[in-house]
This record gives structure tokens, sequence and C-alpha cells, in this order.
């Protein structure tokens, strides 16, 4: 149904292939390949429509329709709270880096120098420390700059993080935006900053939707720094909450809840994704072939 | 010559205070705590305990000494190799497969990109019960067909165990990795295409001598990425198999949290974390290089 | 059960723990014993100091509106205890104190605990463990400076012995409390395989899994992929056949009198538990790949007839799968020469961060919990969760049927602590790891694995 409206975005007015035998192939690969990807998000999606106490093969789909398990979940994340300190968090973070990101890239896009080059290897290079194993230090330096754990605190380190990514693919994609725009403006007696936020930045929108949803995305479905920088129940966000689901050895998981969490975590993302789709594939065409 | 003066009127140095916001978090908030953690690694920090004492390279001493690593490396290792290339080849196919001209290409795009809009520990969670002996999906599928489903437990073999979950990292990734290559081909001129079928070329020859090279740069891109995310792995050895069975799935960055947080070694992890972080650097410029090379060349 | 016999449970488990306390301190004046660890091994076997000053008993009551944080593990049940009931209930208390509890799942846990003392921004009040156990225990948080001193507390006069969560003479953490490890068993398996009573010695035990797997049944189902659920049984076999020889063993490992290699000890363990194996009565290539959640479903499901598990887990393995309402009992694996000890030991309790700003409130919210006779103890014990040594409840904690085998043997004074908590944090994944392997079908024998934990031990106590 969702997907219905889909097509019509593509604009494809060309003939499509005719239905030879290999095309006919090509479609039966392509349709078994979707089918083993998509397969255990239906199941998880199946399973959650059960009652909680429900343990009989996942694989009997859709043979029972309750919210049961979706209400249980709801009531027990604090859903509306959750969602909203969850859209709160990424959407702040992304807005900053979105902002921060391309003004970083641009003299690094921009000037030709061994300076510029290395601050494109220094900011790359943040890739590929992963935060567990930094969080004990970040922590200190939190303290020793008197930051309190509140709900920023974790947005300080997701927009911390996510510039190495961002910057790689916004300094990649103004090499592509022609140098004589400029040029021109540069002419016509426009300052620096006027360039930057008039002429240059309007043209990055490709990159700025792809940053948007390839760092929004990690942001969303990330746990650890809300966990170990919120205090208060009231600030947690979706992931965090949804972490009681997950079962220890001293409750082993309700599967069907812990899938309705889930889907219930994963829902504003999928809709954002369905809404955003095409800026999206775009997006990432644009940021990353260039790069 | 006057161009070039011209270029440096234009972006003159004062454009690097444009880098003042982002660079002072990337310093502050990532730069140093990186460089604490180098300082970590001289000494003997338990990670709790703030009176501590400088140990010189006692900890990188250990580290070489330690079987352990070795076997975390391997480990890091194939699960990388497996990743990226799965990944790629995939990902690459089926994005030439779908840019063909065919019905609900919207439908199969938005479907190979779905599971990455799930986070890894539900991602984790999935697949430990599609991975389930007998219960499992994958098990219950066998039984279905009328094979034995309850041998069916590649996490509890030590030899699939790496195997199985370096193929959740690409059921994940692979999304994003053939979104990438998608709009990689969609760069290619039809026009040359054109030409070369005219010229009598075959498909595979297009393939290879066409568009291959034209989209080296999206192939350089998708190779760092999957290449540093596999040499990053952590969450599915994390969440599916902490580490096990044995240490057949411990990856490095697993081997490091577990001395820092288990072990109780916060500096001889920092130690471990500061090898492999110069080796994972060293690996991807090597890479970067390589195939840069390969993209002039081709 | 009788409050009386409850008292003498507990009196049993602190001789354990005095006895494990006191050889300790002679070790650790021992000449050869050098460096921190010992020291901290001297300071970790001090005697509980007697306080003269108390806190103050109204600090609540004067403290206007206040908010204490406190986080704990696990994962939140329904109306769970420690996030919902309890500062419900101490909110009726004390109106103007609102109580913030925070609830990981252990490794999450461990993290943020380690991350938030980091940043100073630590709860006031945290779950820790005793002795060495874990990431969160509290010899190494005392150590370390981070935990309230708590000996001027009301609740220490019920209990008889604390020692195993003292740290140089302060009382650390607040438990009142044991935790077991066991063997659950199916009685209709039992019955049906033709089983009468639990076994009494290690060769009954063989036995009666032979008969079981004779009348096609799995004797016994792990979740052996959550590699800690191998300590579930190997410490009930180290309790019958390490510590009643030598119950300074562990002590001793420390100052190398002892050590994992020596004859008779760990081998004979591991070889013991490693028979389960071979004789396929823990089927291996199935349960490396399963989860504990799911041995327990398999439990419940009746697919099963035991299942090793402690007493926290009572409540999953007691609940209702699709092998209906059969009947479950508990005992603990038996010895080779029937002189069966148990795993039963204090349990993990609270501490009070020192850098609290709310250290005298904790405390008073903490005594008021504690007290016996409070609603908020009424729904600690009700949880069922906490086997409870003294007041309201102590003679009817849900399924006390079920651990009295267990506490029968604690007031014989064959009770002992779980392995690892006297070992530095670490030492048992490697005992898992390799027995793991071991059973994997890798190559690796037992001397490998005793080998493997001495190694591991020497180098975490090396600073």
């Amino acid at each position: 149904m969702i997907f219905g409206k889909k097509k019509k975005d593509d604009r494809e007015v060309e003939t499509y292939l005719k239905l030879t035998p290999k095309v006919l192939l090509l479609y039966l690969a392509i349709i078994v390949f979707c089918v083993v990807i998509i397969l255990p998000l239906v199941i998880v999606f199946s399973s959650s429509l059960r009652h909680v106490s429900n343990q009989s093969s996942p694989l009997l789909l859709f043979r029972e329709f309750t919210l049961e398990s979706y209400i249980t979940a709801f009531n027990n994340m604090n859903y509306p709270a959750e969602l909203l300190n969850s859209i709160i968090t990424t959407g702040g973070s992304v807005l900053v880096v979105v902002l921060i990101a391309p003004m970083a890239a641009y003299p690094i896009a921009r000037i030709k120098s061994k300076l510029a080059r290395f601050l494109y290897v220094f900011f790359i290079s943040g890739l590929v420390i992963p935060s567990q194993m930094v969080i004990v230090p970040i922590a200190q330096t939190f303290s020793r700059l008197g930051i309190p754990n509140t709900r920023f605190t974790p947005m300080l380190m997701f927009i911390t993080c996510s510039l190495p990514f961002s910057v790689f693919l916004f300094a990649g994609f103004m090499k592509g935006v022609p140098v004589e725009i400029e040029e021109a403006a540069y002419i016509d007696g426009a300052t620096l900053s006027q360039r930057f936020w008039l002429v240059v930045y309007p043209l990055l929108k490709p990159a700025i939707v792809s940053t948007v949803i390839t760092q929004g995305l990690w942001i969303w479905n990330d746990y650890f720094y809300p966990m170990v920088f919120i205090t208060k129940k009231a600030q947690y966000s979706l992931p965090v909450g949804m972490l009681q689901f997950l079962g220890d050895k001293e409750n082993p998981a309700q599967w069907n809840v812990l899938f309705a969490a889930c889907v219930l975590c994963a829902l504003p993302l999928i809709i954002v994704f369905l809404i955003l789709q095409k800026h999206f594939v775009n997006g990432i065409a644009a940021g990353a072939v260039k790069g | 010559m006057k161009k070039k003066r011209d270029k440096a009127l234009v972006f003159s140095n004062k454009m690097y205070l444009f880098l003042i916001p982002a660079l002072s978090f990337f310093l502050i908030l990532w730069v140093y705590p990186v460089l604490q953690l180098f300082y970590y690694s001289v000494t003997n920090f338990n990670g709790i305990d703030y009176n501590y004492d400088f140990v010189g390279l006692k900890n990188y001493i250990k580290i070489f000494e330690n079987g352990s690593v070795i076997n975390s490396i391997g480990n890091t290792l194939i699960y990388t190799l497996v990743v990226v290339v799965l990944s790629n080849v995939l990902g690459l196919a089926a994005a030439m497969a779908l840019n063909t001209k065919i019905h609900f290409k919207g439908l199969f795009r938005t479907t190979a990109y779905f599971p990455a809009l799930f986070s890894a520990i539900v991602v984790g969670f999935i697949w430990t019960y599609v991975y389930m002996p007998s219960s499992g999906m994958i098990a219950s599928l066998i039984s279905l067909f009328g094979g034995d489903g309850s041998t069916f437990n590649p996490l509890g073999d030590f030899n699939v165990a790496l195997f199985a979950i370096a193929l959740v990292e690409v059921w994940k990734s692979f999304g994003t990795t053939m979104i990438i290559y998608l709009a990689g081909l969609q760069t290619v001129d039809e026009s040359l295409l054109e030409a070369g079928r005219i010229d009598g070329c075959t498909e595979w020859q297009l393939m290879r001598k066409v568009k291959l090279p034209l989209i080296s740069s999206t192939i350089t891109i998708n190779v760092i990425l999957n290449v540093i995310a596999g040499l990053k792995a952590f969450d599915y050895s994390f969440i599916m198999t902490n580490g096990g069975p044995g240490k057949s799935t411990k990856t490095l960055m697993f081997q490091i949290y577990e001395i820092a947080f288990t072990d109780q070694k916060m500096g001889r992890a920092s130690a471990f974390s500061v090898v492999s972080f110069l080796v994972i650097i060293a690996i991807t410029v090597a890479m970067l290089f390589i195939m840069n090379k390969r993209e002039v060349e081709l | 059960m009788k409050n009386k016999k409850f008292l003498s449970v507990l009196c049993a488990a602190a001789m354990a723990m005095t006895m494990l306390a006191g050889c300790g301190s002679t070790a650790g004046s021992g000449e050869a014993a050098e460096g921190a660890a010992t020291a901290q091994e001297e300071k970790a076997n001090a005697e509980l100091e007697e306080s003269t000053d108390t806190y103050d008993h109204e600090a609540i009551e004067n403290a206007g509106d206040i908010t204490i944080t406190m986080m704990v593990s696990g994962t939140a049940a329904e109306n769970d205890f420690e996030t919902e009931v309890l500062p419900e209930l101490i909110n009726k208390k004390w109106p103007n104190l609102t109580l913030e509890v925070t609830k990981l799942p252990d490794d999450n846990y461990y993290t943020s605990l380690k991350t938030k003392l980091a940043s100073g921004e630590c709860p006031d009040i945290i779950l820790t463990q005793p002795m060495y156990a874990g990431q969160n225990s509290c010899y190494a948080l005392a150590d370390a400076g981070y935990l309230a001193p708590l000996n001027d507390m009301d609740f220490v006069a019920k209990m008889p012995d604390l020692s195993a969560v003292t740290y140089d003479g302060k009382l650390v953490t607040a438990t009142n409390s044991v935790s077991i490890l066991g063997t659950y068993y199916n009685k209709a398996i039992f019955e049906e395989a033709g089983i009468k009573d639990v076994p009494k010695t290690w060769d009954e035990f063989l036995e009666d899994c032979e008969k079981i797997k004779a009348a096609g049944h799995t004797p016994i189902v792990m979740g052996d992929k959550d590699q800690y659920v191998l300590q579930f049984g190997l410490y009930q076999i180290a309790a019958n056949e390490i510590y009643p020889k030598d119950a300074e063993y562990d002590q001793k490992l420390r100052t190398g009198e002892t050590a994992f290699t020596d004859e008779g000890t760990w081998d004979t363990v591991l070889s013991m538990y490693n028979e389960l194996y071979e004789n396929g009565y823990i089927d291996a290539t199935q349960s490396l790949g399963y989860g504990a959640s799911q041995a327990i479903t398999d439990f419940i499901d009746g697919k099963a007839a035991m299942t090793f598990d402690g007493s926290f887990n009572a409540a999953a393995i007691l609940g209702q799968g699709e092998g209906g309402d059969f009947e479950r009992g508990y005992f603990p694996i038996p010895a080779k020469s029937g002189d069966t000890h148990t795993a039963t030991c204090l349990s993990a309790g609270y501490s009070i961060y020192s850098g609290s700003e709310y250290v005298d409130e904790c405390k008073e919210l903490i005594d008021y919990w504690f007290n016996g006779e409070s609603d908020v103890w009424d729904a600690y014990v009700a949880t069922g969760r906490f086997i409870v040594t003294y007041g309201n409840g102590a003679d009817s904690i849900p399924n006390s049927d079920l651990f009295a085998p267990f506490i029968e043997l604690l007031n014989q004074d064959k009770g002992h602590h779980w392995c690892n908590q006297a070992w530095p944090a670490g030492t048992e994944n490697t005992m898992e790891e390799l027995f793991s392997e071991m059973i994997g079908g890798q190559g690796t024998t037992v001397e490998d694995i005793t080998n493997g934990m001495q190694d591991k031990f020497e180098d975490l106590l090396d600073e």
C-alpha cells in the first residue's frame, strides 16, 4: 500500500524491459533476494501482533492480531515522552551538524594547501575509533569542563561523532560545486560569509539531506550516549527505553513485546524514510559519489 | 599564474575561521579524550581508581605477549573480509539489476534498504532468533522442508559463528552499499554504453571496460566504509554471541572492551586501542592509496 | 519455617564467611605477599569496626524537596519492584523525597557505572556485589574510595555477619539476603524415568541422568551461548569438592600457596562437569547456540529434566510454558562423597556513593526499607527474588519450600561463596571460554583450562 505511491515517484517514462525469459529470471532473482532480506522483519512484525504469552512458532505468520504486545511496550516505554526526547535529541544534533559540518568542509574543499589536506584526514581519522573505548576519558572531560548530565550532554557527543563522516561527505560534495559561481559572487562584492551561506550552502541541499538521513539514523538508534550521560528517566530516548525489554539472566526476554518495542522504535524512522527516500537516494548519490 | 592569484584572493586563509565550531567540538570532545587514552596506555589505571601509576611500556609488552591479540586480530580480519566482499559484490550486483528498466524498482530499493533503519541492538536480537537452534527461523524453515532443523546451530559452532555474525552485518549494511552503487551507476553516461554496444561489445565487456572504471571512486568509497565498519566490529559479538563460543567471535574491539571493563585493566586496554588505532589508520590509508592508484590506472 | 531457623541460617553463612575472612588476614601478612593486590586483600578482611556515632535519622524529614537517584542492574519486569513500587512507596512515606531509579541490563549497567564515576555523576545508591565479584564488586569500588561507610546503619544489628561486604573495617554494601546456585528439576520427568528421590551422590546423579536419557528425555538443558551459565554448575561442584577440603583455597590463591593447577582441585571440578557433556547429558552442540533464556524456556516447556540456575531466576523457572503446570524441585549437585555442600552466600546489595550529597538521607531510606516490617520491606519480600534472612516474611518467602534443602545445608555450615567472588574479575571468563572450547571439541583439555585460569589469575593480580 505504502509502496504503491512510491512507484509514481520514479519518473520512469521510458519503456520498461520486455518480458523475455532472461528478464523474468532477473525479476525472479530480485524477488527472491528481497524476500530473503525482508523475511526476518516480516516475522518480527507478525510476532509483535501476537499475545504477549504466545510462544508458538513465529513462522505461523499473522495467525493472530492483537495490539496487546504493543500496548505493553507502549506503556512500559512511556512512549510519547521518549518519542519526544528522541525527536529533540536527534533533531537538535542533526541541525547543528548540518550547520557546522559544511562550514568546516568549506575551507577544506576550497583551499589547496597541505593544512587543508591534513585537516581532511584529521577529521576522517575520527571515524576509526569506537566510542566504547573513549567513553571514560570523555566522561572525565565533561567533569573537568563542569558539564553536568542533562538531556543535552548526549547531544554534544552525537554532534562530535557525526562530524567526521559529515565533513568527509560535505567536502567531497563541495568539490563538485563549480568555483566559478563563487568567483562571480566575489566579483559582485559578496563577503566570505555571504558567499558561503547565500551561494554555496543552498547548493548543498542533496548533501544536507544525505547527512540528515545517515547521521539521523545512527543518532536515533544509539542508546549508548543517552544511557551513560542521562540520569533522569524522564529524559530517556526510545533506544534506552527499549533496553529494558532485552531481558537478562533474571528476566528472559518476552520476544513479542521486544519485537513490538522494536517496531515502535523504528516506526518514526520508517515513516520519515518512506517520505524522504527519493531525496535520500539522490543525496547519497551526490555526497558519496563525488567524494 | 594570474588565475592562481585570483583563486587565493577568492579563497583566502580567512576561510579557516569557518572551521572553528566543528573543530572545537572535535578537539575538546574527541581528540583530547583520545590523547587521554594514549596517556592511560602507559599507566596501570583500572578504570575506577584514579590513583594510578606510570608503568612505562609494560602494557604494550603485555599485549604482544598475549595470544588473545592474535586471535582477535585474526577474527577481525576474517569478519572484515566477509563483510567487504559480500556487501560489495551483492550490493553491486543488486545495483546493476536495479539500474535496468524494470518495474517496481523503488519497491526493491526500499526493501533492500529497510534493514539499515533498525539499530544494531534490534538487529542483533532479531538474528539471534533467526539463528536459534531448533525453534529459530532458519531451523524451522529447514524442518518445514523436511530437513533436520535441530542440528542447525551456527552461533554454537566454533567454525561458523564468526561468519554467521558477519552475515548479519552484511544484511544490515548491504542496502546502503547498494544505494551508493546505484547512485554511482546513474552517473554513467548512457551514450558511452550505446557507443560500446554499437562497437559490438558484450554486456560483460561493457561492465568491465566501461562501467567499473567509471564508478571506481564509488567502489573506493564503499570498500573503505565497509573496511572501517568491519575493523570496528563490536555490536554483534557483544549482543549475539558475547565473543563465544570460546573466543571464536571475539573481535578486536570486543577484546579491548573486555580488557577494559571485565578485566578492569583500562591501561592495557588503552595500549591495545592505540595499537589498533594505528593499525586501522594504516590499513585505511593503504587502501585509499591502492584504490586511488587503481582509479587512475583504470 | 520459623524465624529462628532463618537466623541460624544466617549464622551459618556468617561463619562460612568469617572462616574465609579470618584466613585471609594471615595470608595478607605473609612476607611473600607484596603489591597492591595483597594490601587490598589485607584491608578486605579487616573486622567490621564498631560504630559509636550514628547518622541523622531525621535527615529526609529536614531536607526539604530532594531527589535521590539509584541505579541497579537487571531488566524491569511488570510492576517492577525497584523502578516502580519502591519509588512510589518511598514517596508515600516521605512526600518531599523523589526516588529516581534506573535499571539497566548487566553489561550496560557496568559501563554506565564506570562512566558515571568518571564524570562524578554517580547515582546516590548503586548495586554492588560481595567481595571481588564482577565489575561492581564492593571491594574494588571501596578501594577507590567511592563507597560511603554504612557501619552506623540500623539494619546491621540484624545481620550476624557482613564480612563479605566489609572492606578495611567499613561496611560498604547493605544486603540482607542470600543467593543460591542449584539444580532445578522436573518432578514429572523424574517420576517417569523411575527416579524416586533426588540424588545423594555424584554417581547417583550420573545414574539418574542416564535413566532420564534412557526414558527419551533430555537430562539437562543449559544456555551455554551465554557463557556465564557455566558458573551455575561449576560453582556447585566446587562447593562440594574444593572448599570442604580447604576453606581457604581462594585466599591461598592470592599468596601462591595454592593454584588452580593443584591436583584434586579445579581439575576434579572441571572433569566432573565435563562428564555431563561427554555422556551427552548436556548436548554441547545445542547448548553452545542456546541463550540462557532459551534454556529456561525449554525447561518450562517440559523439554528437559533439569537445568542449573540460581535462586534469582526462580520466578522465571517456575513460570508456565508448553509443559503445563508440572511440579518443580531444586537440589544442590551432590558431592562425590555424598557430603554435599552448597554454593549459597550473601547476595548483592546496595551501596551509597561517597560523593553523594545525601548520604544520611540514603541511609535513612535504606534502613526504612530494610527494617523488616515497613511496607517497602513487604513489597521487597513479595517479589520472591530475595531470600531474606530476618523480619516479616522471612519464614514465608515465596518458594521457601523450594529453597529448603539449601537452607538446611547452610544451617549445617555447608554454604560457600561463589568462586568468582574471591577471584579478580575476569578469571571466570577465561574459565568459561576454555571450558566452552573443550565441550565444543576444540581439543582443549582440563589441564589447559586450569593453566589458563592460573595465568589469567596471576595476570589480573599483577598491577
